[in-house]
């Protein structure tokens, strides 16, 4: 007789990896629908042991060296903005140092590969660190300004409104007010 | 004022008194002494008269003596025994007419002793006598010692009688002397007697007068607040502490719909009057004026017999009386008309509340429904444009566009709509905000729009005051997106934002404020202004200045600035200069 | 991002929304997988049964009949299981008051319903991508807040 299927990829795929991450014992975190991040380290050997495991299924490590590439743009970011380094050249030069790759080659793939150009994720970052500052540290808007290298603090808060579409006040009265609900 | 007055008497009456006792004291002691002044005199004559006896009765001894001399009958010596007894009783009687340490004391020693060395005489003589019938030597010279002696009699009596006349005038003078002042005493106690008399007089005729003038005075009064009492409504009563009794106005039993003193004026009968829910109450108030001996503002009613049902409300003080009598004095009025206004204007303001609410409801909940089909219009009309261009003709694609300005107009219309809608006060909080920071929040919303003009603001110091934030806010927003809005071309804005306090009087359009100081809070711009006939147009709602193909605009934005500074119990003006520019002037009250 | 697909949700009962969504997202060609919900009861049965995968990212519509987009984003506040969803309100319109709130009661994002396609597409590519990038880099979804 016949019977018609219908497939579930997302169940198929979540089940057979946390089968195989589970035999082989791993202390694993899924982070999104296709990371795994390992929270132990493991060997060379264990991993390939792994990536055999799960190539039969069909499933693939990705170890594209251009997303490791991303990766460390991002590290390297993500430290400059909040370890608060102060940086004499601009980003750019900057970047091209740490990463020793060529300014515009890093900016296009970073493009390429997360749909964001790296000016936009610097902001990101640069206003992540800022709603920190304001909620953990109770830091004035000038004070911030000041720290993260802001030529005033209306281009701070323009900037911030510009990214997350409030402005930093009504950011902190909200978070305020959550805090007082919890 | 009678209490003074009859201080006034009485201190006078006292004085008086005191005076003519002293006067009278006085008197009485110089007519005692003028009563001895003359027993003295009368003594001296007494003296005087006993002494001149004394002369006799010695003269009358001589004869005696003499005769029996002369005859040797014992007949003579009768008189001469006799005399001799006077003038022993006259001796005696001089003692005690005598002053004791007088100088006369001293004469009448040394007559008292003359005279009995005469006798002596008289006594050798008589024993001479017997013997011879006639004169021998020895008798001539007794007699002759005899005459010396009488001599020497005479003398001390004339001695005594020029001392008793010195001491007689001495007291004539003194006597005179009194006598010349008991009369001037008797006139004094009399003037000042009458003049006594006379002040009294006088002093109460006076103060009758003015009690007289005070009685007709409170007469006046009497009547007149008897009179107003009727007019407004008002009573008054009295309750005297100590008797517990009380006394009731005229009105105050009108008040309960009987007529003036028509029963006995105590709380019984009064409660009578008052209506079964209250009286719990009132009595417990009565109760407690009672021991605290103040009543506060009381409301009770009170039922007529004829059903009539008043509102009345009372209140009563203690009154110190200045003689230390405990009094309260009550006013009771009759609030009934004050009582019904209340509750009609409570009604009204619920209706108009309600109504207001289902406004305000009705207007938000249009404004909000009528968004989504719009949008859906907009968004669909925007996928047909994309998808079917080129299936479209031109005449098509014109009308789709037609319709998108149409759509977008409508969106503008809805939402400021809204935004109106949303300014109604009711359920909103007054705040203490820093406006300086909404004033920063508008510009960073207008911050586009700001940087495309390049636009210039610049901005006083704004005061902290009690609003509600998001409407002032708004209120910003709309005041600078309009000078953004109406500038001139090619001539970057420059707004103006200024501020003061000012004192409500001395401006026209807010001196009727209860408020007595306004934030004066001035908005400037340069850019194409209006004509000043339309200062008070341009907030209308839906009312513009321009054609919806020179400027963008809905005319709801200005009414919507003048509806939140009214909230704010403010006032909005506006003044404009054609091709100079614009002011918007807003006060907002505040307590210093 | 990368070639991975996100799961998204829809909870909006009016048809032409829902419409305009899905479309929206397949023009925009991001990997994704649109799960559409009528009203707030059917999307609550849905995310309640454990066996269901939760989607990463949850558009909620406010004005809902039977259960509110504001119950439900309570309901999913108040579970452990689902707290860890960003949730974006997409909505018609609000107050200020109104907007604040849903970020104090949880909410992540706030949309405005855009009356443009255009804007729409624009709009949800910014979210997922703004979304992603917490999900990646390690940000703090606490502090995740965006208003478009």
């Amino acid at each position: 007789m016949k019977l018609l299927l219908k497939f579930d990829f997302t169940k198929v795929c979540n089940t057979v990896l946390k089968q195989k991450l589970e035999a082989h014992q791993f202390n694993y975190q899924q982070t999104a629908f296709g990371e795994i991040e390992l929270m132990d380290k493991v060997s060379e050997e264990q991993l390939k042991l792994f990536h055999e495991d799960i190539n039969s299924f069909g499933i693939e490590v990705v170890e594209d060296p251009k997303k490791i590439v991303i990766q460390k743009i991002k590290d390297v970011i993500v430290d400059m903005v909040f370890n608060e380094k102060d940086i004499n050249v601009k980003t750019s030069v900057y970047l091209s140092e740490q990463l020793e790759e060529n300014y515009n080659y890093l900016s296009n793939l970073f493009s390429e590969m997360t749909y964001t150009s790296i000016e936009n994720f610097i902001i990101l970052q640069k206003i992540e660190y800022t709603k920190i500052l304001l909620t953990n540290e109770d830091l004035s808007l000038t004070e911030i300004a000041f720290k993260l290298n802001y030529s005033s603090v209306a281009h701070l808060s323009k900037q911030f409104k510009n990214t997350t579409g409030i402005t930093p006040s009504a950011f902190q009265r909200i978070i305020a007010k959550r805090k007082q609900i919890n | 004022m009678p209490t003074p007055s009859s201080r006034y008497l009485r201190t006078a009456f006292v004085v008086g008194l005191f005076v003519i006792l002293c006067i009278g004291g006085f008197t009485y002691k110089h007519i005692s002494e003028l009563s001895q002044t003359s027993k003295v005199v009368k003594d001296n004559y007494s003296l005087r008269s006993e002494l001149e006896l004394i002369i006799s009765n010695l003269k009358d001894a001589e004869i005696g003596h003499r005769g029996f001399l002369l005859t040797h009958d014992s007949l003579f010596l009768n008189p001469y025994n006799e005399s001799l007894q006077k003038i022993t009783n006259n001796l005696s009687r001089l003692d005690t007419l005598i002053v004791p340490n007088g100088e006369q004391v001293e004469k009448l020693k040394e007559l008292k002793s003359d005279i009995a060395s005469r006798f002596k005489n008289f006594d050798k003589s008589f024993s001479l006598a017997k013997d011879d019938a006639i004169l021998s030597q020895d008798l001539l010279f007794l007699l002759h010692e005899g005459e010396i002696k009488m001599d020497r009699i005479r003398a001390d009596i004339t001695e005594m009688l020029e001392l008793e006349q010195r001491l007689l005038i001495h007291n004539q003078e003194i006597n005179e002397e009194k006598i010349g002042l008991t009369p001037l005493l008797f006139y004094g106690l009399l003037i000042v007697t009458l003049v006594i008399l006379l002040l009294a007089y006088f002093k109460m005729t006076k103060d009758l007068k003015v009690l007289k003038e005070n009685n007709v005075e409170l007469e006046i009064f009497e009547k007149l607040t008897k009179q107003s009492e009727i007019v407004s409504n008002t009573s008054t009563w009295v309750w005297y502490i100590e008797e517990n009794e009380f006394e009731f106005s005229d009105n105050l039993y009108r008040l309960v719909g009987e007529e003036p003193q028509s029963f006995e004026p105590t709380l019984e009968n009064f409660y009578k009057y008052v209506h079964e829910e209250d009286i719990n109450h009132l009595g417990q108030q009565v109760n407690m004026m009672m021991r605290e001996e103040e009543l506060p503002f009381t409301t009770y009613r009170v039922v007529h017999k004829d059903g009539t049902i008043r509102h009345l409300k009372a209140y009563s003080k203690l009154m110190d009386d200045t003689e230390g009598d405990k009094k309260m004095f009550g006013v009771t009025i009759d609030i009934t008309s004050e009582v019904e206004n209340y509750r009609i204007i409570e009604q009204r303001n619920q209706e108009l509340e309600r109504t207001n609410k289902e406004l305000s409801a009705f207007n938000y909940v249009a404004s909000h429904d009528l968004q989504e089909p719009l949008r859906k219009i907009q968004t669909f009309m925007s996928r047909l444009e994309a998808k079917e261009k080129d299936r479209i003709s031109e005449s098509g694609q014109l009308y789709i566009q037609r319709m998108k300005s149409a759509s977008a107009r409508m969106r503008m219309l809805i939402e400021d709509l809204l935004q109106y809608s949303r300014t109604n006060t009711s359920e909103k909080e007054y705040l203490k905000t820093n406006m300086n920071m909404l004033l920063e929040h508008a510009k960073t919303e207008l911050l586009d729009s700001i940087e495309e003009k390049q636009a210039k603001i610049i901005c006083d110091d704004l005061p902290t005051m009690e609003v509600i934030s998001f409407q002032i806010q708004q209120l910003f927003i709309n005041l600078i997106s309009n000078s953004l809005k109406y500038s001139k071309e090619d001539v970057p804005p420059i707004i103006e934002i200024t501020h003061e306090e000012v004192r409500s009087r001395d401006v026209e359009q807010i001196k009727e404020s209860l408020y007595k100081f306004h934030h004066k809070i001035t908005f400037k711009d340069n850019g194409i202004g209006f004509e000043q006939t339309y200062a008070e147009k341009i907030f209308l709602l839906f009312n513009r200045l321009h054609g919806k193909s020179e400027y963008s605009g809905t005319g709801i934005g200005l009414a919507i600035c003048k509806k939140i500074v009214e909230n704010h119990k403010g006032v909005i003006i506006a003044e404009g200069k054609p091709n100079i520019g614009a002011t918007f002037i807003i006060y907002l009250p505040f307590l210093k | 991002m990368n070639s991975d697909y996100i799961n998204i949700a829809l909870a909006d009962d009016d048809e032409d929304d829902r419409l305009f969504f899905t479309e929206a997202f397949e023009e925009l060609k991001i990997k994704s997988k649109v799960l559409l919900f009528k009203d707030g009861i059917e999307l609550m049965e849905y995310l309640n049964d454990s066996n269901n995968t939760l989607p990463n990212l949850l558009f909620l519509d406010l004005n809902m009949p039977k259960k509110s987009g504001l119950e439900c984003l309570k309901d999913i506040k108040s579970a452990k299981r689902l707290r860890g969803m960003a949730i974006a309100i997409y909505s018609t319109s609000a107050s200020e008051e109104d907007i604040e709130n849903t970020f104090v009661k949880g909410a992540n994002v706030y949309i405005k319903k855009p009356n443009d396609f255009e804007k729409l597409k624009k709009v949800l590519s910014e979210v997922v991508t703004t979304n992603w990038q917490y999900h990646t880099s390690g940000l703090n979804k606490d502090n995740f807040l965006l208003r478009l």
